[in-house]
């Protein structure tokens, strides 16, 4: 949970990837450069003060880490594996690398594998998080065969002034934490398991049949605009 | 395509919907507004948003916005457009035929909180200097002035004592008369987090609200009074904190009037204030009367939150110097995580307070019969200022049925709709010779106008609000103003045709004038809010950047101590009998803003189309009223229809709606009576009967309604 010191320190305009922290200072190096930040503070952070932005989907710095994208895998040494830099916490004299080549090949299969349930036609022209990815990461396609997708499920447009459009949905959960630790009122879940796992409204309602308050906070965060505002419509919205 | 269209350009500025202040970043494609983004560096809001602030800002382009200027010799002819050259000249001879037949003093302006901190200046600067008196008051009236009076009555400035953010600090929240979810939901938001932090929670409110109970949040003590016993049960908690000895002495020695305090002390802790005595009273428990003090005193940090369920009755201005009196025996002020904080409802409810749209006062709460103030003003004005104070907004009413008020210039404010007693100010306006409106839409007051000048929207205009928490916070022009002009721009245009000549190249140069003469604002200027985002004032050269926490040293008052005031209960006149045995109270709801002029014109009419009435299951069977039945409530003063919806929120005895819509015409039947010390209406406490309408009847009824009521949305 935040203070209210480590909200006054949001930027405009810039996602640290976690809730800045208010903690003693400690320092590491990114990428040969050294940098301090405070305890309690991700690599994530840390790499973004020090102007390395590593790829991220499922972290924003207005909510708590929750290292589900597993786009932000980095390398730090002495540890092995690629652990995710949102739920890493600095610690003194820590090195870590976020750029080699083995890095940017699983970057790569992550985000393929997400363009692989998204609608393609849309992958062009798109300007989300989600297409700020693709291009960080130079991913254009996917080179799995077709299979089973999201691609045709029901777009639920209840609300006057947003859509929810399971399409392009990457089930980061952004949305779910948002409704909780932002705005507080709980309406939004992860409902089902695996390929079933989806967002849902209340007990499984429409969005506005829900608890929803429609504060869009869910819309603001969500990184693929599978929540976004109507308004960005000429008339009825509609795929392909 | 499924891809979303990009904003070509983003203008920062404010949300003009309700006291929390949230910053936006106007988002625009094609010159068309098609997105409102909450801006991170919003100090209010920190990058979060509510329903209204972030969809709901369709009205602006809604259709039925008045471009063109209108004029007609009586109320009863139709609408004449004419340029705004003919508007302008008209209105300007007009008010001076009424000034030169009925008196100077025959003319008056009303500001409203809608309003920039510039166009509330100008307005009253346009009552003082140009129409020669101070007959200049503002909607704040008939929501906060009780809190001007009480606050400065105890600690000295009528103002919220903290920043937002505070909250994040306090250990224990006492919500007093507020429905922050609703009424202000970006700070219920910021509520709800510290309460899921650990914080306590006392809500004092007769309605079971959101704050009460949702998910994750459930209060430690609430406290659902009976309407209309505030007073009692704040006295009782200072009840408990006096013969429980609960107060801070030291802060007490220190910080305020030792003598007042022990006054104080020997009256509340009469028996007439025990929790028992009140408990049977108010309808409380005793006990959570004793376990709220309790925990209040012992906070470390303790902060109140109140709103109009504070302010909205005959004794608002006592209810306010309670939690005066409260806060400073427990030592709860001067720090970061306590204070005592309004809920303004209105965007610039604040400043509408600050800026001097009172009869009694200029900016920064000056007295206009004090001579060295009024000279400070002639100077930098150029004339010859009036040194009696104005009418206030009823008087003005009752001056107009009386025969000698016939002329009023009102900027953004819909009396007639939203002030009480709606018969009264109907047949007072029907007195008037002149009566300029200026706002976006043909409001319901505009029935009554004879000049109508078409406003501009808050996305259409620059300048500044000061929002609940005295923060001055940039308004900013995203697009052209529907009708040509921002509204201050039409003022001055006014005052330049009725003789008194003034120039400003920007809503800055006003801004800056407002700083010249009103010494909280000393220091805010265009230049500082681009540089730092927003500041609250003060803000002068010992707080370059504003303050946050007021009464840190002292308290704002001649010997910089805080003080103690005696708050005697007495019951409000308005009271149940066999006839009436129901109380009714109003609030507001999330969906809806203040009287629906800019909410009922968007898709937010889907949540909330109409107002309900909540009443009990009890209550509502014994009356042989069926869940959604049209139901006729009557009280002394009139009687309404409306839908009845079977509430847990409110408990038997107790019913309640909100006044969103003009269809319900809910101020039909609030009472007459107000504020013994600020006229601030009792709008919280009125006796009412309920009885089901005949379906036959409703039909026909609400055909006759549909001829004549109907607002366009």
């Amino acid at each position: 949970m935040q203070l209210w010191s480590e909200l006054r320190e949001l930027e405009d305009g810039i996602d640290y990837g976690t809730p800045p922290r208010q903690g003693s200072p400690v320092t590491l190096e990114v990428d040969g450069q050294s940098i301090t930040v405070p305890s309690g503070s991700s690599v994530m952070l840390a790499a973004a003060k020090a102007r390395r932005n590593i790829p991220k989907l499922c972290a924003t710095d207005t909510l708590e880490a929750w290292g589900s994208c597993r786009l932000c895998l980095v390398e730090i040494e002495g540890r092995s594996g690629f652990p995710a830099s949102c739920t890493t916490i600095v610690s003194e004299g820590m090195v870590v690398k976020t750029q080699s080549e083995k890095l940017q090949q699983l970057r790569k299969g992550v985000l393929e594998l997400y363009l692989s349930d998204f609608p393609a036609e849309d992958v062009e022209g798109g300007w989300s998080e989600f297409h700020d990815m693709l291009a960080q990461c130079g991913v254009k396609s996917h080179p799995y065969e077709p299979a089973e997708t999201h691609l045709e499920s029901a777009v639920d447009a209840s609300n006057p002034y947003f859509l929810f459009d399971p399409a392009k949905c990457i089930v980061c959960n952004r949305c779910v934490r948002a409704c909780e630790e932002i705005q507080g009122t709980f309406a939004l879940t992860i409902q089902g398991r695996g390929f079933d796992s989806k967002v849902a409204a209340g007990q499984d309602q429409t969005f506005f049949q829900s608890d929803c308050v429609s504060c869009g906070a869910c819309v603001q965060t969500c990184p693929s605009q599978a929540l976004v505002e109507k308004s960005l419509f000429e008339g009825e919205y509609s795929r392909g | 395509m499924a891809n979303p269209i990009k904003p070509d350009k983003s203008v920062t500025t404010t949300c003009a919907y309700c006291g929390v202040g949230c910053g936006f970043k106007a988002e625009t494609h094609q010159g068309r507004i098609v997105r409102m983004m909450p801006w991170k560096e919003g100090k209010a809001n920190h990058g979060h948003s509510c329903i209204k602030g972030r969809f709901a800002f369709d009205y602006y382009v809604s259709e039925d916005r008045i471009r063109t200027p209108m004029i007609r010799s009586s109320i009863d002819d139709p609408w004449t457009p004419v340029t705004w050259e003919k508007a302008i000249a008209h209105a300007a001879s007009e008010l001076r035929r009424v000034q030169s037949k009925y008196g100077n003093k025959s003319v008056g302006a009303i500001s409203s909180s809608r309003c920039t901190n510039e166009e509330i200046f100008l307005t009253q600067k346009f009552a003082r200097a140009v129409l020669g008196n101070n007959n200049i008051d503002n909607c704040a009236r008939i929501c906060h002035s009780p809190t001007q009076f009480g606050l400065s009555a105890t600690v000295g400035w009528g103002a919220a004592s903290q920043h937002f953010d505070s909250i994040l600090q306090a250990d224990v929240i006492m919500v007093v008369g507020a429905n922050p979810t609703e009424g202000h939901p970006v700070f219920g938001s910021l509520l709800k987090r510290r309460v899921r932090q650990g914080a306590k929670l006392i809500v004092i409110d007769p309605r079971k609200t959101e704050t009460v109970e949702s998910p994750h949040i459930k209060a430690h003590a609430h406290l659902n009074l009976r309407p209309g016993t505030n007073v009692a049960v704040l006295d009782s908690i200072a009840n408990v904190v006096v013969r429980e000895r609960l107060f801070n002495e030291a802060f007490v020695k220190e910080r305020c009037e030792w003598d007042e305090f022990q006054r104080w002390a020997e009256f509340v802790s009469s028996d007439r204030y025990s929790p028992e005595a009140i408990g049977a009273e108010a309808g409380v428990d005793p006990e959570l009367i004793r376990k709220a003090a309790r925990m209040y005193a012992s906070g470390p940090n303790s902060t109140i939150y109140y709103g109009l369920g504070v302010t909205e009755h005959s004794q608002g201005s006592t209810g306010v110097m309670c939690l005066g009196n409260l806060s400073l025996a427990c030592g709860m002020l001067g720090r970061e995580g306590v204070g005592i904080n309004p809920l303004r409802g209105q965007g610039n409810v604040q400043g509408g307070s600050c800026l001097g749209s009172w009869p009694h006062v200029f900016s920064g709460y000056r007295f206009v019969t004090d001579d060295d103030v009024r000279k400070t003003f002639e100077d930098d004005w150029g004339v010859t200022l009036d040194s009696e104070p104005g009418l206030r907004l009823p008087n003005m009413f009752d001056a107009a049925i009386a025969g000698h008020f016939r002329g009023m210039y009102i900027m953004g404010e819909d009396p007639v709709q939203s002030d009480p007693n709606q018969g009264h100010i109907i047949e007072a306006m029907r007195q008037m010779e002149c009566v300029v409106v200026q706002d976006l839409f043909l409001n319901e007051t505009a029935k009554y106008a004879h000049v109508f000048l078409p406003g501009s929207s808050s996305l259409e205009k620059d300048g500044t609000f000061t929002s609940a928490e005295r923060r001055v916070n940039r308004v900013r022009k995203v697009v052209e103003p529907l009708a040509g002009y921002q509204d201050w721009e039409v003022l001055v245009m006014l005052m330049n045709a009725m003789g008194y000549p003034v120039k400003y190249a920007h809503a800055g140069e006003i801004l800056d004038e407002i700083a010249r003469l009103s010494p909280a604002y000393k220091g805010i200027s265009f230049d500082l809010l681009d540089r730092v985002g927003s500041a609250q004032w003060p803000c002068d050269e010992n707080a370059p950047e504003g303050t946050e926490v007021l009464h840190r040293e002292k308290f704002p008052r001649a010997n910089g101590r805080g003080t103690f005031m005696l708050t005697e209960y007495v019951p409000t006149a308005e009271r149940t009998n066999d006839k009436f045995p129901l109380l009714l109270t109003t609030g507001r709801i999330l969906t809806q803003y203040n009287v629906g002029t800019q909410t009922r014109r968007t898709a937010n009419n889907r949540w909330h189309s109409e107002d309900v009435l909540e009443i009990s299951e009890h209550d509502a069977k014994s009356r042989g009223i069926n869940d959604g039945d049209r139901v006729k409530i009557a009280s002394r003063f009139g009687s309404t229809e409306l839908k009845a919806k079977y509430s847990t929120r409110v408990a038997s005895g107790i019913v309640y709606t909100t006044f969103h819509h003009a269809e319900t015409r809910i101020n039909v039947i609030t009472s007459d009576l107000s504020d013994w010390a600020t006229n601030c209406p009792e709008y919280k406490v009125t006796a009412v009967e309920v009885v089901r309408v005949e379906k036959r009847d409703a039909a026909k009824r609400s055909k006759s309604v549909t001829h004549t009521e109907t607002v366009p949305a």
